[in-house]
């Protein structure tokens, strides 16, 4: 029930990230939907399903955006991975410790795609400082949002 | 927290669902090569036992290759062998019937010579048990028209004569024979002499007179005195010439018919006309 669930709510991800991207092409610059899924999920559930969903989130997005098949999918299983270990370290379920990890994503995505891009020899440009404040902003404000929300859905 | 610590090591399943984005990704990604960065990993990280592969597999190809090489050169000269013994008795057995068909042709210009009924081609089917041929059976007698003391030849040369006839085969007396004795002369000088056997390979020209002109390399023919040999045909040649011994001289002469391999023979029944050779 609960695997249901998270796929529901992947799905509804993947509908707002599109919906976002159609119509708030700003917002969805700065916000990743599915990094917040991964990081919900990952100090929700235990590290199993949390990795499951984390890397399922990560190729629906990439079937959805067109970047390499594989890319968010290593991303957000990695990211998930990192977020369940360290909500298993440290208290992870107030605000600003969310906040923190939400805007550390921003960081962290990028630096996967650099590390990812020099072992495949690919060319790499990174994101410039300013965008990825805009983008850890992004992703915290949204994702405490989100969090609240599904807090409040009916268990 | 325990219960969150075992939780903790789903290492397993994170390293598969790595393991399955890098492939996803490196199947995406195309590599400097113009390839799949996929490709070109699994090829790189296979290429040497691609290569060890090939190399056996080449290894053993050429190993089969050569042995099969080997394998059909060894049939092939087997083949070639039995080719070559088959052609061999195929060239012996034309020889053989070359030789025939010379020496038949010879006899039958005897026979054309002696008439159809004069002359009776015969097989050498036995010789003397010892020693040289002093004596020959041949494959026809009395029923087939052979009678005693009728004149045996050859193609080139006086063999004897016969001394038994029976029904199918007769028994000839050859001019080796210490028995025998045959009119003859000697063609270069028409010295005459009786030519009598010694006993081995050789005949004995007797009477021949102490100033007598013989030279060795005479050729020695029938006289045809004897009433048994056709004048003029061939009898041998002088291979040696003796001293004086009182009234006569030595002439040894050698047969011109090798009688050791002799096959075919003719009887004549009806006397031949004079051979060339036997007039000056």
């Amino acid at each position: 029930m609960k695997m249901l669930r998270a796929g529901l709510a992947l799905g509804a991800v993947c509908l707002l990230q599109m919906l976002l991207g159609l119509h708030l092409p700003a917002v969805a610059r700065r916000c990743d939907l599915f990094s917040i899924f991964a990081v919900y999920i990952a100090l929700t559930r235990t590290q199993r399903p949390a990795l499951i969903l984390g890397s399922s989130a990560g190729l629906a997005q990439d079937a959805l955006a067109d970047t390499i098949l594989g890319l968010n999918g290593f991303k957000k299983t990695l990211l998930a991975y990192l977020v369940g270990t360290l909500g298993s370290l440290f208290m992870l379920n107030q605000t600003v410790p969310r906040f923190g990890i939400l805007f550390a994503t921003a960081f962290f995505e990028p630096l996967t795609d650099l590390g990812l891009a020099l072992a495949m020899g690919q060319q790499f440009v990174f994101p410039s400082p300013w965008d990825l404040l805009q983008r850890g902003l992004g992703n915290g404000v949204v994702g405490l949002l989100a969090f609240w929300i599904a807090a409040r859905l009916p268990s | 927290m325990p219960r969150v610590l075992s939780q903790r090591k789903p290492y397993l399943l994170l390293f598969l669902l790595l393991s399955l984005n890098l492939i996803l990704m490196a199947s995406s990604v195309r590599g400097a090569r113009g390839g799949s960065l996929l490709e070109e990993t699994v090829m790189s990280v296979a290429s040497p036992f691609l290569k060890a592969a090939s190399w056996i597999t080449s290894g053993v190809a050429g190993l089969w290759a050569h042995y099969a090489d080997l394998r059909e050169v060894e049939l092939e000269n087997r083949r070639l062998r039995a080719q070559v013994g088959s052609l061999t008795l195929e060239a012996r057995a034309a020889e053989e019937t070359r030789q025939e068909a010379r020496r038949l042709r010879d006899l039958l210009a005897l026979r054309e010579e002696a008439g159809e009924g004069g002359i009776v081609a015969a097989r050498v089917i036995a010789r003397g048990a010892s020693g040289p041929a002093r004596t020959l059976l041949i494959g026809r007698g009395s029923s087939d028209g052979v009678s005693v003391n009728l004149p045996v030849i050859s193609s080139r040369g006086v063999v004897g004569r016969v001394i038994e006839a029976a029904p199918g085969v007769s028994k000839v007396q050859s001019i080796l024979d210490p028995n025998s004795g045959v009119a003859a002369l000697l063609q270069r000088t028409r010295v005459q002499g009786v030519l009598v056997g010694e006993g081995g390979e050789t005949c004995r020209l007797d009477f021949v007179s102490e100033g007598a002109s013989v030279e060795v390399g005479d050729v020695v023919v029938t006289s045809g005195l004897d009433e048994i040999y056709p004048k003029g045909r061939i009898l041998g040649l002088v291979v040696a010439v003796g001293e004086a011994q009182g009234l006569t001289r030595y002439v040894q002469v050698r047969p011109e018919v090798d009688l050791q391999r002799l096959e075919e023979v003719l009887v004549l029944r009806a006397p031949l006309t004079a051979a060339p050779g036997g007039e000056p």
